[in-house]
């Protein structure tokens, strides 16, 4: 406001200037550092990684060194064992990973809140493997999956005689590696789910208590609806960060045995930093964002039609 | 309002820019002066090298020396590691692409070093070897030329990599077996039968393949002795060549005695993150795949172990099949032709082929250049384990060099065509399928991948 008085003073070529757009211009100065950095960090490798996935780009050969190969890129994928295969198992993973994660994260901050002692020491403890470092929590599960590991000793205590070596078996990697990430997400979720729980209106449940409505009928009939903003929040950004999981699949698995643990994200990395195909991987990553887009897209619809919140 | 909206975006998208532009001009116009700076007033140049070997495992001695015999001639050099993985790569090749931070490093494969040649982030030597008479095949033997990229020299290839299989000689004493010189797959799959005893966690192993950490560059060690450095791909280099029977005697080997037991299964490797230094230094198998621990033989505090250790060539299919010798040149050094000091870094690279090397060989890395005296070489290799080496074949099977070696020549999309191959390993390993059939496999997906 004093840049904008002391100008006004002077008088010159900005005191000419409509209100409106003199309004707009110390606006728009002020976001001007983070609208930079939006330019720079995001907009520009945005359409930069659009154009090059209509290229041949080989990012060794330099800046500029591409040939345009029209949609290739986009047609060849489908033929692509590895693509497919991959996009498959990184649907299969969310698929498996979102709806469990949130289902156990809305139980268990219901019954903490609800039944338990020590809640924030609990709630902390789940949060831990949240806030951990991904790469640790990945290596103490690749511990635990080995076969003198815990999860193998629980299953063989559990009367299996030959318990599968889990992260080098065809069928089990990928289950153990949703388990692993179930663990680790659903204390987040749960955090979540517990700061609404404890903003849900009282009068509500002491009616529902006069009427003589059930633990579980309170909680399917008002909870579960109550906090169905809640989800759908958990429900997209659980949906987006499976989409783009890779630090566990490259610690745990690097995407074997076969292609049975390799998810997009992986093999776009792949093909970039290890084929050096900077324009085909650009185009699977464009795929997944529309892939991405088109799912939350649905989500709002569905959204808007049951609730308008 | 909507004609407002586009033009306060447009306006803020031109100041944005303009910004942009008054950043750049000033901070070029200081680099320059900055460089004209220490150039000119004749300073010491410190050149920056990368290398994947820690520090402590020789390339610091190296450099100690190096910066001892030249701080007269105002050239000091300074070691920095990278981790030598993808991700470790993917810096260093940001790095050289985007500046001239680094003024030398190492490549370590034959597909990077191409990578890096035609994608103008090693410098081409032609010229100052010429200008300095310094003719690489004097050094090297005429196996240097198989290093060259479109037949100009962008590295002075400074290690032998040359392997064999390591052994534990006080089992092989034990069992009453020779060490071998010679030995056929028939033959080597029947020691590993003999020397595998034991049951559960005390059970000893015939061989560890380390599969967890890579299966076909492990198999390529024993098949390239027969196909020689390019056996990935037919003569031509336009087709895979998984299917030759090499290649399937090779993968049938390595399967047996995964399922008869002589070897930790696949599966055990990857579930167990098996590493060779703790099965072999550990005592938990007779052999294993490569003698690259030799590092950690020698470092008893972390790996205690009395056993002597011993080298023996990759056995071959049958004998008469030793058409080439597992190895050739490794640790090629590069200069980022980016580098503001390339004549001093070419003086350190010089030094470091001819004489530098004699500081990594006691970190288990041999000398490529014929400017070292191999005993001494041996001497240093062994320096403070005497006890744990049986000398003789170390240095027979590891340091005297042979003109036979398996150098590769051709790498297109090389990387891609492992991890085709690799997948179908891993399916044969863990016991899924016959091996003719997943080669076939791997070189109908192999072939697929080098027509696209």
């Amino acid at each position: 406001m004093t840049v904008a008085k002391g100008k006004q003073r002077t008088g010159g070529w900005f005191s000419n200037l409509k209100p409106q757009t003199r309004d707009n211009i110390v606006g728009y100065t002020f976001l001007l550092p983070n609208l930079i950095g939006c330019m720079l960090f995001t907009f520009l490798p945005v359409v930069f990684s659009l154009l090059i996935s209509f290229t041949d780009w080989d990012y060794t050969k330099g800046f500029g060194n591409w040939n345009f190969v029209g949609v290739q890129n986009y047609l060849d994928m489908w033929q692509d064992e590895w693509f497919v295969d991959s996009l498959i198992n990184t649907l299969v993973y969310t698929i498996a990973v979102v709806p469990i994660t949130i289902f156990l994260a809305l139980v268990i901050s219901v019954l903490i809140d609800k039944y338990c002692f020590a809640k924030l020491p609990i709630r902390l403890a789940m949060l831990m493997p949240y806030i951990s470092n991904v790469v640790a929590v990945a290596i103490v599960w690749v511990m635990m999956y080995s076969s003198f590991g815990p999860v193998t000793l629980l299953v063989k205590a559990l009367g299996v005689e030959n318990p599968p070596q889990w992260l080098a078996d065809y069928t089990w990697a990928m289950p153990a590696v949703i388990l692993m990430s179930i663990w680790s997400n659903v204390g987040y979720s749960a955090l979540i789910y517990t700061s609404s729980i404890q903003g849900l209106p009282q009068d509500v449940y002491e009616a529902a208590d006069i009427d003589g409505a059930g633990e579980l009928t309170k909680f399917f009939r008002l909870t579960v609806p109550f906090l169905s903003p809640t989800t759908f929040f958990l429900v997209i950004t659980n949906v987006i960060t499976s989409f783009q999981i890779f630090a566990p699949i490259q610690i745990m698995t690097r995407g074997g045995p076969g292609t049975s643990t390799y998810v997009l994200v992986y093999y776009i990395y792949r093909s970039a930093f290890g084929y050096y195909k900077m324009g085909y991987a650009s185009s699977m990553a464009w795929i997944l964002f529309i892939l991405i887009f088109i799912v939350t897209m649905i989500q709002w619809r569905q959204q808007k039609r049951i609730h308008d919140y | 309002m909507k004609k407002k909206q586009l033009a306060s975006l447009l306006l803020s998208t031109a100041m944005a820019a303009s910004l942009l532009c008054a950043c750049g001009a000033p901070a070029e116009t200081t680099t320059t002066g900055e460089t004209a700076g220490t150039e000119g007033s004749g300073e010491t140049i410190t050149l920056h090298m990368w290398g994947g070997v820690p520090a402590e495992s020789g390339p610091q001695a190296a450099c100690d020396a190096f910066n001892e015999a030249y701080k007269d001639k105002g050239i000091q050099v300074e070691y920095e590691r990278f981790v030598n993985d993808d991700t470790g790569n993917v810096k260093l090749e940001t790095n050289l692409m985007g500046g001239s931070e680094i003024d030398l490093y190492m490549t370590y494969t034959m597909a990077q070093l191409t990578k890096r040649a035609e994608g103008n982030m090693a410098l081409d030597l032609t010229e100052l070897c010429e200008r300095d008479g310094f003719v690489l095949t004097d050094y090297l033997g005429e196996l240097a030329n198989s290093y060259n990229i479109n037949g100009k020299p962008y590295s002075l290839p400074c290690k032998l990599d040359q392997y064999g299989m390591v052994l534990n000689k006080d089992m092989f004493d034990a069992a009453g077996i020779e060490i071998p010189t010679e030995w056929t797959y028939d033959e080597f799959l029947d020691i590993c039968k003999q020397l595998t005893h034991g049951e559960g966690a005390d059970k000893v192993y015939g061989v560890y393949w380390n599969s967890q950490q890579d299966m076909m560059q492990y198999a390529q060690y024993l098949i390239s002795q027969t196909l020689g450095g390019d056996n990935m791909y037919t003569a031509d280099g336009t087709a895979t060549n998984f299917t030759d029977p090499v290649w399937e005697e090779t993968i049938s080997l390595i399967s047996t005695t995964m399922n008869e037991g002589y070897a930790p299964t696949h599966a055990d490797s990857v579930t167990e993150k098996l590493s060779q230094e703790s099965m072999f230094l550990g005592g938990k198998t007779a052999m294993t795949i490569g003698p690259w621990m030799v590092r950690n033989i020698k470092d008893t505090a972390t790996y205690p172990h009395d056993f002597v250790t011993a080298f023996a060539p990759y056995p071959v299919i049958e004998e008469g099949q030793r058409n080439y010798t597992q190895g050739g040149y490794g640790d090629f050094l590069c200069i980022n032709p980016r580098s503001e000091h390339i004549d001093a870094a070419w003086e350190f690279a010089k030094w470091y082929l001819t004489e530098g090397g004699i500081y990594l060989a006691a970190g288990g890395r041999v000398p490529a250049a014929n400017t070292y005296d191999l005993e001494a070489v041996t001497a240093e290799f062994l320096s403070g384990a005497e006890d744990l080496f049986d000398a003789e074949s170390l240095q027979r099977v590891l340091i005297e060099p042979h003109d036979n070696y398996a150098a590769p020549s051709i790498t297109t999309k090389s990387n891609e065509l492992s991890d085709i191959a690799n997948q179908q390993l891993e399916a044969i390993y863990t016991n899924q399928v016959s091996v003719a059939d997943s080669l076939a496999k791997a070189k109908a997906d192999g072939d697929a991948a080098l027509a696209g």
